[in-house]
């Protein structure tokens, strides 16, 4: 073998290594975990917020209702809304997984998409 | 010389082929979570039937393999709205609002599946002295009308006049409800009666939408009905599933009042006065009518049951939450397979005699 052949082989092992190394990477940040709320208005997505970021938002739907949700310190949370039960202000702010808030009579629902597990998989309402 | 080159043509060849077979390997291992060796919890969520919220959670390869399973109990659970429903007609279909309208009237034509619940409601109205009635319609739709109205108008809102309820309850013997099982119909002899199905039809259809899911193969599945909640099988590694139970006190810091493990084939259904309720004056009504009082039952903030059937956990959650503390403890601890859990306003907890052994550790 040359010099110029181990040269060869070097760089080739290098290189597989590195891609080796980004792909693994890129493919950890691509299923990652950053938390998302993600809203829906009767089942269409209506927007999709971070989770680590502080936010409010105000959803007008066309008939005069809304739902004000707010993000503050990794939980979300309805703190305001026109429909009449008011269950979705009284529901306990979210932060796990594939935790939600529905008001029934607004079909506005927020949904955790990503982020911590909980260890509960239901619960009673 | 030739010989060298041919060893390091070949190496590099041999290396080419490791490059691509470490991507290979890393691509295959990318889409994993789309579709490979492992299966993945999902959640479908429907606001569309018997008036709440539903959620499925299952585990499959693909999320279209989930979408699949999701719909096939989703449509079960649709058929099962419609037949049950009170409040809403259904073209082709008759239904419990077709025998309530036909009242005094004539006997109704109706699927098996409608004869199967009301049967299984009179069952329970047996098993629990008449603490939970699904012939309390007259009752329970003046109620509604007064918690509506409320509801909307929270300036104005009262409380149903005692004399109307108690006129109402004249109306709401069970045995009124005639069964022919022979010409599957079912006639309701008072004029005056109807059926309101709010404490068992939930339950009841969960129950045969899982007998139905687990007749077609599915396994690992929870549903949830507007907090009706059973499941099949376990997690997908073999652990129980877990359930929280709701904090009935909505202002508590803690969410949940208590986690319980359940297995195969249990069910858990809680009922409170934290669910549907009405403010007069600054006092909370519920909606839980106490068939006795023909007012709402204050005792409990909650009662949850735990159990096999979730029909049965149903209807049980309800007459519970009707009964005292001591009459429904000798119901519970009778009843084999049966456990209940009792929170009061000030959040104290009490257990029937093998509840505990549920709770998560």
């Amino acid at each position: 073998m040359k010099r110029n052949d181990i040269i060869l082989i070097i760089t080739i092992l290098v290189i597989t290594c590195v891609s080796v190394v980004f792909m693994w990477f890129h493919q950890r940040s691509a299923t990652g975990s950053a938390a998302k709320v993600v809203v829906t208005i009767d089942g269409e997505e209506y927007g999709s917020y971070p989770l680590n970021k502080d936010y409010t938002e105000t959803i007008e739907l066309s008939d005069g209702s809304y739902n004000i949700f707010t993000i503050k310190d990794g939980y979300a949370s309805v703190t305001e809304a026109s429909c009449p039960d008011q269950i979705c202000v009284n529901h306990f702010h979210i932060h796990y997984a594939g935790e939600t808030i529905v008001c029934l009579p607004n079909k506005v629902v927020l949904e955790i998409v990503g982020g911590e597990e909980d260890d509960v998989d239901g619960a009673t309402h | 010389m030739n010989k060298f080159k041919t060893a390091s043509v070949m190496l590099i060849v041999l290396l080419i082929v490791f490059i691509l077979a470490v991507q290979a390997g890393i691509l295959a291992g990318s889409s994993k979570t789309g579709a490979s060796a492992e299966k993945t919890k999902y959640t479908a969520t429907f606001l569309d039937i018997f008036d709440t919220r539903t959620e499925i959670v299952g585990y499959a390869y693909t999320e279209d393999e989930f979408s699949e399973q999701a719909a096939l109990i989703k449509e079960r659970l649709v058929f099962y709205n419609n037949l049950y429903d009170i409040y809403n007609d259904y073209e082709g279909v008759n239904n419990i609002k077709t025998i309530n309208d036909n009242a005094g009237k004539e006997p109704v034509k109706v699927d098996q599946e409608i004869i199967d619940l009301l049967k299984f409601s009179k069952d329970m109205y047996e098993l629990t002295d008449g603490k939970t009635n699904i012939a309390m319609g007259a009752v329970l739709s003046i109620w509604h009308d007064y918690r509506e109205y409320g509801t909307n108008n929270p300036e104005r809102a009262t409380l149903p006049d005692i004399d109307e309820l108690k006129a109402a309850a004249n109306h709401i013997n069970i045995d009124n409800m005639i069964i022919d099982e022979e010409a599957c119909t079912v006639y309701l002899k008072d004029p005056e009666m109807s059926l309101d199905v709010g404490s068992t039809a939930k339950g009841y259809a969960v129950q045969k939408v899982m007998e139905y899911a687990k007749a077609q193969g599915m396994d690992n599945i929870l549903l949830s009905l507007g907090g009706n909640i059973s499941g099949l099988g376990t997690r997908i590694d073999g652990t129980s599933f877990r359930i929280a139970i709701q904090n009935p006190d909505l202002d508590s810091d803690e969410e949940y009042i208590e986690k319980v493990d359940i297995t195969d084939g249990q069910c858990v259904v809680s009922s409170g006065d934290y669910q549907r309720y009405y403010y007069v004056d600054g006092k909370l009504y519920c909606h839980i009518i106490n068939p006795d009082t023909l007012f709402p039952s204050e005792e409990f903030a909650a009662v949850s049951v735990i159990t096999n059937d979730s029909g049965t956990a149903d209807a049980l959650s309800t007459a519970l939450y009707n009964m005292s503390l001591e009459e429904g403890m000798e119901l519970v601890n009778n009843l084999e397979d049966v456990e209940a859990m009792w929170v009061y306003h000030d959040g104290t907890k009490v257990y029937s005699d093998h509840f505990e052994e549920s709770i998560a550790k």
